[in-house]
Parts: structure tokens; C-alpha cells; sequence
């Protein structure tokens, strides 16, 4: 930053809040995960005014900015690229309300995680996402990178429990995004966008009651694969528990040496966590003890009283602690894959530590396929850090190879940018790019993060592929030629919701699109056409007792979906396979429950009404007991605010899908 | 400039300070438990950013290297980041490594460790003409002058120092009669010797009711001041002369001093001879024998003090992150204050004194005594204890401003109560 401009800057606010010192900026050039550059400034914002004053300040003079928490975030998401301002949010830090009625909070993102714990065990509440690094990392850091945690497997993930934000835009306005929003969720689009779109200064937060008892129960077996069986058994058994974490023998071994927790000398070891009413849990507890001694548990241990179940988790809790006293450095790797390629990936990670003569000690979420493979070094040696991140690369392919995704709760930062081609074709990468550019057409918002820095190409793609059923080749191959004339689509599923048809477009129907692509009965998910009618799929995945938080209805699943009918689906969308208005085919998201590789655009075309693209197929989340939800009343195609408009750009930008959404324009 | 100690004595063993700046990995896992950090949300007052500074200042990697004097001057040395930190990184000894590395300015410094211990009738003499002009309010006059001369600490130090004793701990304790057999000794630190001898004569009681006869060691400072702000080669020949001492007396039983910071330095003797193995282990078989209060007070048969009103302990930091001294001070205090015991939220967080910091950074120092101040009243306590000489000067004066209803004692004077009510008063 050039002198002058740090002199205004310096002016737009009181003495204190600016830091320029070398050493000052020294100390904001690196975040846990990785080291950038010194930033130009630092600003100490205490609330909103401050960061929209200085986002407006980047934005006149074309300087990046890069939104901060706690710096506790471990892909480099905070470390700046260039000499840009870095808007710090540490001190916006209260928590502003709790509504334990209602069951919401409305916090400051500078809030760390477990303030906001405290504060809420005092009525009796929690908030349901807990990353490891909960003791300092800030609600608004959760928010950015879409934090998880052992409690998501059940609770979910962040973005599963923000109502609304309140975000600096890259115009330096102040909105709010709620995902009740009418139209394409721009909520989900923030969550988890790593600060490349907006700054949030203001949440409105699920809380949820304490549970009424916790049962924690530790279990060693002879096999990672029979460990990862059990775990399938659980879940299948219709039981989810708050928690299902694993480690394997490594991790064990180096726990031990460290802080001895008594753990079973054994392959692998399960901490199961179960919560809910008493007796209930007394049952589950049985059941799970029965289904880990049928996988071939050699020791099991059960704990109900407070202090018993923290002298459990305790060897867990090490499990980091352990890595780090082994070596300067550690590379927390995080990548996820579908449940049941556990026991294939660990044998695969482990090859790879082999061959890349690093070791890694493997802890893994293991009820969402999520694994961190813990890799001490000494970044002082080049040559060592070079062969653990190549080594973390490897790893990651390898989960993209088995269907799974580079990163279930890190992001995606510097430190796994380039590896975004892997997991993404050209295409679905251009649309994530041409997002950014949507909302942030300067790009000043957190600039090179999450995008890989070459162009690539569709060989470098090593996700599995799945072919295009004969119906949606043919609505592929329909919305290719009006494309090309730029011919006006009318974008519907069975057509009842609403009928806004005029003579000039032409009719794009999903139905014909009915086939349950995949149907993965121990992982839990279904992939299927969205033409299917919602009767048809809920009575085909009943008669064999899966279900979906799906109430019968009428209609396309699909249109469902486009038209955001039943809000608790929102949860269960893992991936979608989506038909650009150019007539390109771009997956999405995945097979495993967390995933935060890009930006959730899944979640953004919920509610979208058929306005940026044609959703081809979708992949939901399963249970094994039905589920009770209600569908909203009757959803109402929605009026365009601005963002949303801009949204539409991105996708559509010749305004050819669903153009009568220009109807339901704000006057 | 003071040479650093190029080695440090560290939870994973024997490092290099480079080394060891260089084993925090930046998780970050220390910032909610800095004070500064909580304080300032500045990210160079937090010990992670401290650990990378210097780490940079090693390396030759900061142009400017006066840049980091603020981040190393704010530091407390609490150590509360090494007690979060997984690898038990020692802030603390890292930071100062780095002050030394920017030869910090220890005129002051080293002119008071000779005066006071090469020179101590003098020292006493000069003293007290100063508590006399300070009782007689000339140093109100001063105090604008020492500004000007560049001393502000002093000014400030002026203004927290309320009490000034005429007659000093040693002139008392050197009137004890001499035990033939002692079964411990006491360490008197400066804190109590030239502020404070009503702790030293309550902890003395403590110790003769306690374990039988005992004597004074006779002790030169414990080189805290040498170390923490001008030269390692003072601080190691006092501790020299205080093994020395040590093995002089032939006690059988502990060496107790009552000032934590004192007795947490005096337990880290040891690294100040990793170069020298003769000596390393002698200050090993020294710092096998050496106990603070809240060691003592825990393991003894105390009963509660009557009439005490709520009360509260404040584990001073060179307690439970200098030693270790996790629960020690609060489970004395439970015995002391019976039923009357309230559990001090944060109780391990620095009050701010921290030495000299209250007086060379008033403001933040100020920002952190609010805070805790702020938890002592949360609990309605009328009185608190602590075991450090900083912390009694920076709670008497953060309760005086801030929650006047509070009054600070030291751990051993409750204890004295204690054990023997009829002999004790109330303490100040």
C-alpha cells in the first residue's frame, strides 16, 4: 500500500484501530494453516461501519481485503497473497442476543465458539457445531469455512444452523441473507465461501436444548474395515449418535506415549457418543454395545457419568495434542469420502506415507467419511515440507478418486486450490468463478483463494464420471439447440406448482427423468432424476426402508427442490448434476455429507424456480427411519433482489431459462 | 547488550530458543488464554504472534527490527500460553530471548540489582529516604520529573505503592533467634522484604506452626529482575550465591518462599546452567527442595478463618503456569475460607501486574485489572488472596479504583489466621 493511501486509511478511523507496523503485519501474514504475505494494514474493526468503511476504502482505491477471525483456520483461508488491508473481526465479539424460546442466538462473528457455549449452557442450550479448534476459533471463521465437528454427523454442519447473516458485500452495502429468503439461497452461497463474497458481522445462530443424558461408549477392533463395518451397522440400526470418531493404531500408539488414556492395544478404536431421553438411550446403548461385539470389538468400554466420558474422549482429544509435541509442525490433511471407502482409503493413505516416507496418524470422523490424517514435519526443512504436502496432496486425490471430495470442514484456501480441477471440470469451475465475479467483479474480496491458479483442463478431472441417462441426453441435447439460438426456455417439472407458459418458449419438462441413478444402501444416499414424482420415490425407497425428509406431496422432486417446498430437504442435498444454460452438464457436491470444495451452489438453487439451471439429478441424504417434516404452504415464484439478479447473470446471462422471472421483479 | 540464554529448558527438553520459537506451530490454541490478546484482539499481542516475531528476529527476517519491541514489551510473561499450548511452547523465556535480542534499555535494571545486592545497606538507607519523601508527599512532586527523565514506570510505580514499612523483613527476621536444626528455611523475596513484611512474618509463623524450627536464608534476590529486564549473567551469579547459601545451611526440610514469581524463578535456576553441568546440578538438587506457599498451604491441616466473608483465591501466574501449581491455591483457599469459599471464574488469568508491566503499561495493564476485578465482583467476594507480590500491588490498586468493597490478602496470612487467630489481625 502506497503512503498515501495508508495515511487515509489511517484517517478513516481512531488512532488504535489501524496496526502498520512491520511487526504488526508480520504477525497477520500467516493463519495456522499456512503463511502468505505481510499485508498493507491491519484494521481492528469493532463493528459493522468499521468493516463497511473499510471495504469501501478497498474498493476506491482497488486494494484486496481479506476478512480475518481468529486465524485459527488451517488451508491458509486468511493468509494474504498480497499487500491487502486484513479486516479484522476479533473484537466483534458479543454475543448480542439469546432467544431460548425461540431457539436462536444473534452473535458478532468475532464470538469464539465456546464463549458462545458458555453463555448458552447457562439456559440449558448448545450450539450444535463444535470444531476441534472451538476453545479460540470465532463463530464468524465457522461461518466462512463451514465449520463441522464430531457432533455434525448428527446435527450437521454449520450451515445447517444459521438462520441469516448480516454481510459487508463486496459494494460495501450491508444485507442480509436468511435462508428463508424467496429464490436462490444466497445465505448457503456465503456460508462456507471463505471470505471471497462477503464479511459476515452479524448472525442469527440455532441453539438447540441440552440433551437430556449422554452415553459414551469406546470400542477397539482388529481392523479398520471391521470398525468402519460397525459403524455402517449403527447407522443402519436406525441409531445416529452425536458423535462417531475413530483413530487407527497409530494415533493410539502415539497418544499413549504422550498422555496414557488406557486405550485398547488395537487397530482401530471407536468412541461412539450417544445422546436423547434416558431410557431410550439405555436401549441404543445395548444395541450398539451388541453390534460392536458382533464386528468383532475386542474391548468395550461404557461411560455415562460426566467425568467417566471425558476420561474417554480424552485419548482423542490428544490425539492432535500428541502430533504436535512429536515435530514443529503438523499438516492437519481433511479430506472425506463415502462411509463405507473408509477401511479403501486408510489402506490407500497409508501407501502413500510409505512411499512419501512421512508418517501420519490417521483420526477420522468416521459416521461422515471425514478423515484427518495428521502429519508431523519441520517446515525449516524444505525438502521434508515438500515431500508431507505432496504426500497431502496424493491423499486428497485419493478420496477424489473414491468419490469423496478434497475437504469435508478445512476449505479449501491456498492450500488445496490447485487441486480444485481434480475434483471439478472446467466448466463447473468457471461457473464457481463466474460467481465470484458476480458478487465481487473487482475481485478484491479475498483474491486466489479456493480457485486454482492455472487454467485447467478436463483430463485433470479424476472424479468418477457418471453417464448421462437417454432422457437427460435429450434434454441435454434440446437446451443445446435453443441455446444456440438463443431461444427462450420454459424450465417446468410435471407443471403443478405454477403454469406461466406463453407461446414463445419453448417447453423444457423433467419429466421422463424418473430413474433412481444411485442408490447407496450403506452409505446412506440416493442419487436420482429429479423428473421422479415425489409419491414414486419415497414408495421405492420405503418398501425397503430408506426415507428422505420428504413428506408426501405432489409434484416433481425436482420441483420441490426449485421451488424450496420443504426446507428441511435443505439439509439432506449433497450433490446435484445441473444443466447450464448453455446446454453444459456440471456436477456438484458429491456423495458425502461435508463437503466444503468450492461454493454451495446446490443449496443457492433451492428456491432458484427453474431460473439458472435445469437440476438433472440430485443426491440426498437417507435415513433409516421416517422422518417426520412438513412442507411449506404453497411457495410463490419469488420477486429478484439485486443479489439475486446478479445470481441469475452468472448462470443465464442471456436470460433464456424461465425469463418470465423478470415478472416478478421488485417494481 | 545482555547476552541471551541461546538454550532453554523446555517441556520437550533441552532447545535452542530457535528451536524452540520455532516448535509453535501457529494453531492458535493459546490466543483466548493470552490476556493482551483478549484484551487488544491484536494479533502481535497474542503469544502465537509473539512466538513467530521473534522467531522472525531470529532469522534476520524483519527490516525494522524495533517494530516488534511492542509486541515483546506487552507481553506479561504470565505463561498461561504454554499452559494451552499442546507442545508447551515457553512464551515466556522465548519472549525475552527476543528483548534481549533487541537489547532492551537495563540501566535501571542493573543499577538496582547491584544497589540492592552488593551495596544493600545503602540500598535500605535510600529506600527509606524514599518512603519517607513519598510518606511526607514528595513523591507527588517527583512524579512529573521522572516523566520527564524518561522513568514514567516509576511515577506509576510511585502512585500504585501504598504502603511503605518502616523496618524491612530481614531487619525482623535477623532478630530470630538461630535454630541448631532447622526443618526448612525461608526465602525471603523483595516483595515482601521491602513492601510486605507482614506476609513474611505470617508465612514464617505458617512454617514454625507447621513443620517446627526454621531458619531465614539470608537470601540475595532471587535474580527475577536481573533476569526478566537487564542481564542473564546477574541473574545467574545471584543464583549462585543463593545455591551456595542453600547448601551452607544443611536444612532438611523445604526452601519456601512467599512471592510465586520469585519462587517459580527460583525454580527455573536449572536453565540457567545448561552450558555449565556442575552447576546445573546443584541447582537441580536447590530446586528439588524449593516450595511455594499454595505447595505448603495445600497439603496442610488448615481450619477456616472465621468471619471472612466471601472469599476468593487468585491463582497468581507464576503459581499455576510458572510451577504447575494448578488447583493448589484454590484447594487452600477452600480450607481457609470454609463455607464462605467462592470459585473465582478466570482465576488463572493474569491480573496485570506482572512485575514491572503495570507500571511500563499502565493502559493495558489497566484494561486486563478491569477484567479481573470485574470476575472477582462477579462473585461478591469481600476478600481475595493471592500469592504474589505484583498481584497484591495491582489487585490492592485495581479493587481500590474499581470495587472498593474488596480487600487483597497474601495466602500465607489467612494461613497465620488460621493457625494461630489469637496472634494475627486482619491483615491490610
Amino acid at each position: 500500500m502506497n503512503p498515501k493511501d495508508l495515511r487515509s486509511f489511517h484517517c478513516l478511523f481512531p488512532a488504535g484501530k489501524v496496526l502498520c507496523a512491520e511487526a504488526e503485519l508480520a504477525a497477520y501474514s500467516s493463519d495456522a494453516g499456512a503463511r502468505g504475505l505481510r499485508p498493507g494494514a491491519v484494521v481492528l474493526a469493532d463493528c459493522a461501519e468499521d468493516v463497511r468503511q473499510a471495504v469501501l476504502f478497498c474498493r476506491q482505491r482497488h486494494i484486496p481485503y481479506v476478512a480475518r477471525g481468529a486465524g485459527t483456520n488451517l488451508s491458509g483461508g486468511c493468509a494474504p497473497l498480497s499487500a491487502a488491508v486484513v479486516i479484522s473481526l476479533a473484537r466483534m465479539d458479543r454475543i448480542l442476543a439469546v432467544h431460548a424460546f425461540e431457539r436462536f442466538a444473534v452473535v458478532e462473528p468475532g464470538v469464539v465458539n465456546l464463549k458462545l457455549q458458555d453463555e448458552l449452557a447457562k439456559t440449558g442450550h448448545y450450539y450444535a457445531p463444535d470444531p476441534a479448534s472451538l476453545r479460540v476459533s470465532t463463530l464468524g471463521g465457522n461461518i466462512a469455512e463451514n465449520a463441522g465437528g464430531p457432533r455434525c454427523l448428527k446435527y450437521g454442519v454449520t450451515t445447517d444452523h444459521v438462520r441469516s447473516v448480516e454481510a459487508v458485500m463486496p459494494d460495501a452495502s450491508l444485507q442480509v441473507f436468511s435462508r428463508e429468503d424467496a429464490g436462490p439461497d444466497l445465505m448457503s452461497l456465503l456460508v462456507g465461501s471463505e471470505g471471497t463474497l462477503g464479511i459476515v458481522v452479524k448472525a442469527w445462530l440455532d441453539i438447540l436444548p441440552l440433551p437430556q443424558a449422554v452415553r459414551t461408549i469406546l470400542a477397539g477392533f482388529p481392523s479398520v474395515e471391521a470398525a468402519v463395518g460397525c459403524v455402517s451397522s449403527i447407522i443402519a440400526a436406525g441409531i445416529l449418535p452425536r458423535a462417531l470418531e475413530a483413530m487407527d493404531r497409530a494415533t493410539v500408539a502415539a497418544v499413549e506415549a504422550y498422555r496414557p488414556a488406557g486405550y485398547p492395544d488395537c487397530e482401530a478404536v471407536l468412541l461412539i457418543e450417544l445422546d436423547g431421553a434416558p431410557q431410550a438411550l439405555g436401549r441404543e446403548a445395548k444395541a450398539v454395545e451388541k453390534l460392536c461385539r458382533e464386528h468383532r470389538a475386542q474391548e468395550i468400554l461404557s461411560a455415562a457419568a460426566d467425568s467417566e466420558r471425558d476420561r474417554l474422549w480424552e485419548g482423542r482429544r490428544g490425539a492432535y495434542a500428541a502430533c504436535a509435541r512429536l515435530a514443529p509442525n503438523v499438516l492437519v490433511e481433511d479430506g472425506v469420502v463415502p462411509r463405507q471407502k473408509l477401511g479403501e482409503i486408510v489402506r490407500r493413505m497409508r501407501e502413500i506415507a510409505v512411499r512419501r516416507q512421512i508418517t501420519a496418524s490417521l483420526v477420522f470422523h468416521a459416521g461422515d467419511g471425514n478423515i484427518h490424517p495428521n502429519i508431523p514435519y519441520d517446515e525449516r526443512n524444505a525438502e521434508e515440507a515438500l515431500r508431507v504436502r505432496a504426500a497431502g496432496q496424493e491423499m486428497l486425490e485419493a478420496c477424489v478418486q473414491l468419490g469423496g471430495s478434497l475437504s469435508g470442514e478445512h476449505g479449501i484456501g491456498t492450500q488445496k486450490r490447485e487441486a480444485m480441477h481434480r475434483l471439478h471440470s472446467p466448466r463447473a469451475l468457471r461457473l464457481l468463478r463466474d460467481l465470484k465475479k458476480a458478487l465481487d467483479p473487482e475481485d478484491l474480496a479475498n483474491p486466489g483463494k479456493m480457485f486454482p491458479a492455472e487454467s485447467p483442463a478436463q483430463e485433470d478431472l479424476i472424479a468418477p464420471s457418471r453417464s448421462l441417462s437417454l432422457a437427460a441426453q435429450q434434454l441435454r441435447d434440446r437446451v443445446r439447440s435453443c441455446a444456440a439460438q438463443a431461444k427462450p426456455m420454459s424450465i417446468v417439472g410435471s407443471g403443478s406448482r405454477e403454469k406461466i407458459l406463453s407461446s414463445k418458449e419453448v417447453l423444457i419438462s423433467t419429466v421422463g427423468l424418473d430413474q433412481i441413478l444411485d442408490w447407496d444402501k450403506e452409505n446412506y444416499t440416493v442419487t436420482v432424476e429429479t423428473g421422479i414424482s415425489v409419491q414414486a420415490l419415497r414408495q421405492s425407497l420405503a418398501a425397503q426402508n430408506f426415507h428422505l425428509r420428504l413428506p408426501d406431496g405432489r409434484g416433481t422432486l425436482g420441483g420441490v427442490l426449485a421451488c424450496k417446498a420443504c426446507p428441511a430437504l435443505r439439509g439432506d442435498v449433497l450433490g446435484m448434476r445441473i444443466l447450464l444454460a448453455d446446454g453444459e452438464v456440471v456436477d456438484l457436491g458429491g456423495k458425502v455429507v461435508k463437503n466444503v470444495a468450492g461454493y454451495d451452489v446446490p443449496r443457492l438453487l433451492l428456491g432458484s424456480w427453474g431460473t439458472l439451471a435445469v437440476i438433472l439429478d440430485v443426491t440426498l441424504k437417507l435415513y433409516s427411519v421416517s422422518q417426520e417434516v412438513q412442507l411449506m404452504g404453497e411457495p410463490k415464484p419469488f420477486a429478484a433482489g439485486p443479489w439475486q439478479k446478479r445470481i441469475k447473470e452468472a448462470f443465464d446471462s442471456k436470460n433464456i431459462f424461465n425469463p418470465y422471472f423478470e415478472r416478478y421483479d421488485i417494481p | 547488550m545482555s547476552e541471551p540464554l541461546e538454550r532453554l529448558s523446555t517441556d520437550l527438553g533441552e532447545r535452542s530458543s530457535y528451536d524452540a520459537a520455532s516448535q509453535c506451530c501457529r494453531c492458535g490454541y493459546c490466543e483466548q488464554a493470552c490476556p493482551t490478546y483478549a484484551a487488544t484482539g491484536s494479533e502481535s499481542r497474542s503469544a502465537r504472534g509473539r512466538n513467530q516475531l521473534v522467531r522472525l528476529l531470529m532469522e534476520g527476517r524483519l527490516t525494522q527490527p524495533s517494530s516488534s519491541q511492542d509486541a515483546l514489551e506487552t507481553c506479561l510473561l504470565c505463561g498461561a500460553c504454554t499452559t494451552a499450548c499442546y507442545a508447551r511452547v515457553p512464551t515466556a523465556d522465548i519472549v525475552l530471548e527476543g528483548r534481549r535480542l533487541l537489547g532492551q534499555p537495563r540501566k535501571l535494571s542493573r543499577f538496582l540489582t547491584r544497589l540492592m545486592n552488593d551495596h544493600r545497606g545503602l540500598f535500605m538507607v535510600l529506600l527509606k529516604a524514599a518512603y519517607l519523601a513519598k510518606r511526607l508527599g514528595l513523591s507527588l512532586l517527583a512524579r512529573p520529573f521522572l516523566r520527564i527523565v524518561g522513568l514514567p514506570g516509576l511515577a506509576v510505580a510511585d502512585a500504585h505503592v501504598r504502603q511503605t514499612p518502616w523496618v524491612f523483613l530481614r531487619e525482623k527476621l535477623a532478630r530470630r533467634p538461630l535454630a541448631a536444626d532447622p526443618r526448612w528455611l525461608y526465602f525471603a523475596p523483595c516483595g515482601p522484604d521491602l513492601l510486605f513484611p507482614r506476609v513474611g512474618e505470617a508465612t514464617v509463623s505458617v512454617l514454625e506452626t507447621l513443620h517446627g524450627p526454621g531458619n531465614f536464608m539470608s537470601n540475595d534476590c532471587c535474580g527475577l529482575l536481573a533476569y526478566n529486564y537487564g542481564d542473564v549473567e546477574d541473574a545467574r551469579a545471584l543464583a549462585r550465591r543463593n545455591i551456595a547459601r542453600f547448601e551452607a545451611a544443611g536444612a532438611m526440610g523445604p526452601v519456601v518462599g512467599d512471592c510465586s514469581s520469585c519462587v517459580a524463578f527460583l525454580k527455573s535456576y536449572p536453565q540457567l546452567f545448561l552450558e555449565d553441568p556442575a552447576w546445573k546440578a546443584r541447582a537441580e538438587r536447590f530446586v528439588a527442595a524449593v516450595q511455594d506457599v499454595p505447595e505448603i498451604l495445600a497439603q496442610a491441616d488448615l481450619s477456616a478463618v472465621k468471619d471472612l466473608g466471601p472469599a476468593v483465591c487468585h491463582d497468581s501466574c507464576r503459581a499455576c503456569h510458572g510451577q504447575g501449581l494448578k488447583e493448589q491455591g484454590q484447594e487452600a483457599m477452600k480450607k481457609l475460607a470454609g463455607s464462605s469459599y467462592r470459585r473465582l471464574p478466570e482465576s488463572d488469568v493474569c491480573c496485570g501486574g506482572a512485575g514491572a508491566f503495570a507500571f511500563r503499561q499502565p493502559t493495558l495493564s489497566d484494561d486486563i485489572i478491569r477484567r479481573k476485578v470485574g470476575r472477582i465482583a462477579s462473585t461478591g467476594a469481600a476478600v481475595v488472596a493471592a500469592s504474589s507480590t505484583s498481584c497484591l500491588l495491582q489487585l490492592a490498586e485495581g479493587l481500590r479504583k474499581y470495587y472498593p468493597e474488596c480487600r487483597v490478602v497474601h495466602l500465607s496470612e489467612l494461613a497465620a489466621q488460621s493457625l494461630a487467630p489469637e496472634r494475627q489481625g486482619q491483615g491490610a
